[in-house]
């Protein structure tokens, strides 16, 4: 950025701090937007000299102490009593009524007694012991012969792998358990198998072993899940809460980590059903790290990594894929065209790496034709047992799929892909159009003629290192396209509500209790597991299950059964608990009727699928309203460019005035609040507070002090009710 | 109380002290104080104090399919012996191999378990049913030590009420709620041990608060669910006889002497009268105290036999070498390497018999039980009473290693008591070395992480911060050189964990050297605890009480 050459002195004495990525939707680029924003207000105590350097902001050419007028210091001055005061709220005792949750006691126990070092290390530590000890427990398809479950097919890939030529791989056996992920899993299974068969070579007998149960494999077995989980998605988290919490306390940063890690729904399948979701979602959670420090290809690698792994990650790709194009955008078309030639060229190659052994210099084309058909099985049906997604809940309550389009299968499946792809698509195009209308111009000559003018969006000239602006979009387009993959597509398994669990429980990490995203992100990722009951019921994980949603319950203090009826995710919270307490308990005490076998699956679908389709709404509507604070809505700054120009003359003509009269102080007063920088300031104000989940109007909860202080702004006239 | 009362310990005057913590209230103002208010826990349980209790129900809960030793089978058979035989037949029968040998209270409480038990799966408490490890027995047996459990924690919380420290008072109840030591023996392992050493910090408090005969009720009772308490009896009776039955000026109270007499023989009573009306005192009593095994249990109890044990191998490979003309008992060079149970007999060194290991600790205990009679306080008791558990455990017959626990239990309570550097080294050496001689207990590879990490984790969470505010510089050369010589040797305990670990995988699992790591395990952690238990008893011997 330019204006490092010629940095504020008080921009060193008290740095303005940039806003952190997830919870609210300021990222550095909007607040950089000097027309859009009137305010650019510091988050802590004030002193006079970061007065100065923060509202450099706002008066647009460039040395403050000259034009510092009398009423921007009142101004910021009622802004930090503002400040102080909510500081102080929060220190009031009644604010300990609200459960904080016992993850922040802790850390704030720990930071207290000097064991902050020691915060990492000991929750790494825990959440590893507790994930060993749900592995003490039974796994998918225990003692099940003929086919047992997901354990057997992990394990027989091991004994394949190793046995037989890389080009056998995908059409050795397909009945048993026949090879059905990419080959990353392949090469990870090959690793695994070679270490085990050295431990004990019987493990991964070729066909011997099949159905191979003993305690040393068991542990074995464990023992991958855990290492691979400690290789990838514990970094992973850990990057995510230095970088995605990166402006937010050590505190926020930890407590964010811990309750990342003890996910009870991944917690619960990955090493109590037994799989290895968490290498995938570590891949693409690492992606989304590498994009917001803006090593775009190394993202891009590691998302292709993540499909390489298991192609269930293909529901994140419309997305991702939206983001790097709309990057390539909001680049403009020189630096755009190039990064997408690039971004193409990287992510070719690398899918070329990854499947390299199946290709025809190693192989005939048809061990690639053959994989392909095996990683994409279009030939099962619309759904298995009873997943809580938009088809089985319809096949429940309004009419049989199946029997309806007897014989007319592609439609279903075209009829899927389509409802899917509409389900996506507010995401797709919220990142695209949010990238087009704060896409980077070439500067102006205005522009180049003010070139030491600071926070002038306009003159970024290195544009890689810099957020794009669209990255707090991620998450929710991340959850909005999962979810409604989960929702509407073919062949949907309950286990893949994982993946939109991912970007929700990011999303929930940084928020506290009592904000709507908390809301809706703990009653999301509860029902979440409690989708899956019938199949944890299935492996003999019933009381692994209680004790998790018991521990990740209290950690993020979140109580299920308390009553918040004041908003309607309280109230549909507190129905949903209830009827899930119910069903639970119902299934205690009494056997499902002969006539209805399925009669407590079939309730779950029916109490958890509107729940979902509920997140996927909101999760549409929040992306609405992140990239409305961004940027605006379609339509909202259609002549942002005319404006932007009546401004650029405005400036120009400040700059002469000033020129003539270089006190003018009170004259500039007027500059600032005649440009129509304030019109539209309230709504924004209060869109922004919408969009970090907050009901600003009606004042619940926790506010950020900033974002107090853009309503005090907005609301000067005198809306009574924020008296401080 | 009269007036006449000898000085009650300091504890039970002093105000409640208000907690760092916010309380999930206001104190409410005081109100008439109903006899049963003690039992209202949730009214002022703060929100770290419900945390950690729903923490460590959910850890406990997930090791519920863990490794199960032979004592789940005993447990489940007395249950059924319980639930299916008249009174009279609980102490002749012989359907197991597990027969029932802890007191009648014990008996009367596995009676009021096997009730629900035979409602929720009959299974449970049928008597043939032998080796029955059904899900159904599994989670109910796993489920009632976790409740009985709660007694523990609720005389914990109690603890922590009042406390003249309350930051270390609370850290330290916290700590023994989730102690490694209990979840290893109670809720991998199975057994009781919560439950039993919950009544005891129950009678502990009572001392605390003044209330001696109360202390001394719920004693007895103690003594009537599990004998092995009878270590504790000789500190119990100075401290109650002094304190409590006589004047500070060393007169005898009759009435009081008498009233204490009558409730603990009523104890006894309730427990051992059906019995001595059966005319069974005798079967139930051979049963109780079973004096046919050896010195040392199969994995030796890391305590001065321990050593000695050790030194006599030592001996026998210098006698080897050298020559020496020294008479080596034959029977000796096969018994002790391999440590079959039965009876230990030494190849240089000449055996020990019981009346011997009964004379030592008996003469130990006497020395503390002197200075106890000296300064009958709550500080000077809860020492002596760890002191006297303490003795019984480093020189005691056929000692089984989950008794350190006897050791590190009341510990805690007397490091609450004084609050010097020099009694937490004690502790924490006592502690690393007595939860390190518990793992071999868990010796299946699954469980080997789990007790690794969780004390690991213990151990941070709770010395970490006592360290740093306990901590005090030693004064001089020896003392430096000391505290050295200790953290060396606390931190051999990671080269020995991972030559344990190791070891098997190296010697190719040769049955002849099997026994090396137990035995390297056994002698390293005895080191530490006469070491601790040398420390402690100078530092009780020169306190001024």
């Amino acid at each position: 950025m330019i204006c490092s050459s010629e940095t504020e002195p008080a921009q060193i004495v008290s740095p303005v701090p940039r806003r952190h990525l997830l919870q609210t939707s300021e990222s550095l680029h909007w607040l950089r937007l000097g027309e859009l924003s009137d305010y650019d207000g510091p988050a802590r105590g004030i002193s006079p000299a970061s007065v100065a350097s923060s509202s450099a902001s706002a008066f647009p050419s460039s040395s403050a102490s000259k034009r510092l007028s009398f009423s921007a210091l009142l101004e910021h001055e009622r802004i930090a009593r503002g400040i102080r005061t909510s500081a102080s709220l929060r220190r009031d005792p009644s604010d300990n009524r609200i459960d904080q949750g016992a993850v922040r006691r802790w850390v704030r126990w720990m930071h207290k007694h000097n064991l902050k070092a020691w915060v990492v290390p000991s929750a790494i530590a825990v959440s590893t012991w507790v994930k060993w000890s749900i592995g003490l427990g039974g796994y998918s398809g225990h003692a099940t012969p003929p086919m047992f479950g997901d354990y057997e097919a992990q394990r027989h890939w091991m004994e394949l792998t190793i046995h037989l030529p890389i080009q056998q791989w995908y059409t050795y056996d397909p009945r048993y358990w026949g090879l059905d992920y990419p080959p990353l899993t392949a090469y990870v299974s090959w690793i695994c198998g070679q270490v085990g068969s050295w431990i004990d070579p019987s493990w991964f007998a070729l066909e011997a072993s099949r159905g191979t149960e003993t305690p040393g494999n068991k542990l074995f077995m464990r023992a991958t899940v855990l290492v691979l989980d400690a290789l990838v998605f514990v970094p992973a988290l850990y990057a995510f809460t230095r970088i995605w919490h990166g402006t937010r306390s050590s505190r926020t940063q930890h407590a964010a980590l811990i309750t990342l890690l003890f996910h009870p729904a991944l917690l619960l399948i990955d090493f109590g059903h037994f799989q290895y979701n968490s290498v995938m979602l570590g891949l693409t959670l690492l992606a989304m790290d590498a994009f917001a420090v803006g090593l775009d290809f190394v993202g891009a690698v590691l998302f292709v990594l993540s499909l390489g792994f298991k192609q269930m990650a293909l529901y994140y790709s419309p997305v991702v894929g939206a983001y790097l194009l709309g990057k390539c955008i909001y680049l403009g078309p020189n630096n755009g065209a190039r990064l997408f030639i690039r971004l193409a060229l990287v992510t070719v190659l690398s899918f070329i790496i990854l499947f390299a052994p199946l290709l025809p210099p190693f192989a005939p084309i048809s061990a690639l034709g053959a994989s392909i058909s095996r990683i994409f099985p279009f030939a099962r049906g619309l759904f298995e047992d009873k997943v809580a997604n938009f088809w089985c809940f319809t096949n429940v309550t309004v009419l049989k799929w199946k029997r309806v389009f007897n014989g007319r299968e592609v439609l279903l499946v075209r009829a899927s892909a389509a409802l899917t792809a509409l389900g996506f698509l507010p995401a797709v195009v919220g990142l695209l159009w949010g990238s087009y209308k704060m896409r980077l111009r070439s500067p102006s000559p205005l522009a180049r003629e003010q070139i030491d003018a600071p926070a002038t969006p306009i003159t970024h000239s290195i544009p890689f290192p810099v957020p794009t602006p669209t990255l707090p979009l991620l998450p929710y387009a991340l959850l909005t396209t999962s979810m409604s993959f989960f929702l509407f597509s073919f062949q949907v398994h309950e286990k893949t509500i994982l993946l939109p669990l991912l970007p929700l429980a990011l999303l929930l990490s940084g928020a506290t209790p009592g904000e709507e995203v908390f809301a809706w992100g703990a009653l999301g990722n509860v029902v979440g597991v409690f989708s899956m009951w019938p199949l944890l019921k299935k492996d003999g994980l019933g009381v692994q299950y209680l004790a998790m949603v018991l521990l990740w319950c209290r950690l993020i203090g979140y109580n299920p059964f308390a009553m918040r009826l004041h908003s309607f995710v309280g109230l549909l919270s507190a129905a949903v608990h209830i009827s899930m307490g119910l069903l639970h308990l119902l299934e205690l005490v009494m056997a499902p009727p002969a006539r209805y076998p399925d009669l407590f699956p079939v309730l779950n679908v029916l109490v958890s699928t509107p729940v979902f389709g509920l997140v996927w709404l909101w999760s549409i509507r929040r992306g609405i309203e992140v990239s409305w604070a961004m940027g605006g809505l379609i339509g909202s700054r259609a002549d942002a460019k005319d404006k932007r120009k009546e401004e650029e003359k405005e400036q120009r003509k400040e700059r002469e005035r000033e020129k003539a009269n270089s006190l003018s102080t009170v004259d500039s007063v007027p500059s600032l609040s005649g440009s129509g920088i304030r019109k539209d300031a309230g709504t924004r104000a209060q869109s922004l507070g919408f969009a970090s989940g907050q009901d600003v109007l009606r004042g619940r909860g926790y506010r950020d002090p900033r974002r107090r202080a853009l309503e005090r702004l907005s609301t000067r006239a005198g809306n009574g009710e924020e008296g401080g | 109380m009269p007036n006449s009362v000898p000085p009650s310990p300091k504890h039970a005057r002093w105000p409640v002290i208000p907690e760092d913590d916010v309380p999930e209230q206001p104190k409410a103002p005081p109100q008439s104080p109903s006899p049963w208010a003690w039992l209202n826990i949730w009214k002022d349980t703060t929100r770290s104090e419900t945390d950690l209790l729903l923490f460590s129900t959910a850890f406990k809960l997930l090791l519920f399919p863990s490794y199960r030793s032979t004592d789940f089978e005993v447990h489940r058979n007395w249950l059924a012996i319980t639930y299916s035989l008249p009174i009279s037949q609980w102490y002749y029968d012989t359907t197991s191999e597990w027969t029932l040998d802890y007191p009648p209270f014990f008996a009367y409480f596995e009676k009021l378990l096997s009730i629900p038990a035979s409602f929720i799966d009959p299974g449970i408490t049928h008597l043939r049913n032998v080796n029955y490890d059904a899900w159904s027995v599994v989670a109910y047996q796993r489920t009632t030590v976790m409740l009985t459990e709660l007694i523990l924690g609720l005389a914990l919380l109690r603890f922590t009420r009042g406390a003249v420290a309350p930051f270390r008072q609370r850290i330290l109840s916290a700590s023994l709620f989730l102690h490694p030591g209990f979840l290893i023996i109670d809720h991998i392992h199975f057994q009781y041990n919560g439950f039993m050493f919950g009544i005891l910090l129950w009678s502990i408090l009572m001392a605390r608060d003044g209330k001696k005969l109360a202390s001394g009720v719920l004693f007895a009772v103690l003594l009537n669910f599990k004998h092995i308490y009878i270590y504790l009896a000789p500190a119990y009776f100075v401290y109650l006889l002094r304190s409590y039955c006589m004047s500070p000026s060393g007169d005898i109270l009759p009435t009081r002497f008498i009233s204490l007499a009558n409730a603990v023989i009523l104890v006894f009573a309730a427990s051992f009268g059906p019995f001595i009306s059966m005319g069974q005192l005798p079967q139930l009593l051979s049963r109780l105290f079973p004096f046919t095994r050896g010195l040392n249990h199969a994995y030796w109890a890391p305590n001065a036999w321990a050593l000695l044990t050790a030194a006599d191998r030592v001996l026998l490979r210098l006698v080897r070498w050298s020559g020496m003309n020294v008479t080596v008992h034959e029977q000796g060079i096969t018994s002790t390497s391999r440590g079959l149970v039965g009876d230990t007999v030494f190849a240089v060194i000449p055996n020990i018999k019981p009346i011997h290991t009964f004379i030592i600790t008996i003469a130990f205990q006497m020395l503390f039980l002197v200075k106890l009679w000296r300064a009958p306080n709550y500080k000077s008791f809860v020492t002596a009473l760890t002191l006297c558990g303490y003795s019984s455990y480093m020189f005691g017959w056929h000692v089984h290693e989950k008794a350190v626990l006897l050791i590190i239990v009341p510990l805690r309570r007397s490091l609450l008591a004084a609050d010097s550097y020099a009694y937490f080294k004690t502790y924490m050496i006592a502690s690393i070395a007595g939860i390190f001689s518990l793992f071999p207990l868990l010796f299946t590879p699954a469980e080997t992480l789990l007790k690794i990490v969780y004390s690991l984790v213990w151990g941070v969470m709770v010395l970490r911060p006592l360290y740093k505010q306990v901590y005090e510089f030693p004064a001089s050369l020896p003392w430096v050189l000391l505290e050295q010589l200790e953290n060396a040797y606390l931190a051999g305990f990671a080269l020995l964990q991972a030559f344990v670990l190791v070891f098997p995988t190296l010697s190719g699992e040769k049955p002849e050297v099997e026994f090396l790591p137990l035995m390297m395990t056994s002698v390293y952690c005895a080191t530490g605890l006469a070491w601790a238990f040398i420390r402690l008893s100078i530092i009780y011997l020169k306190q001024q009480y």
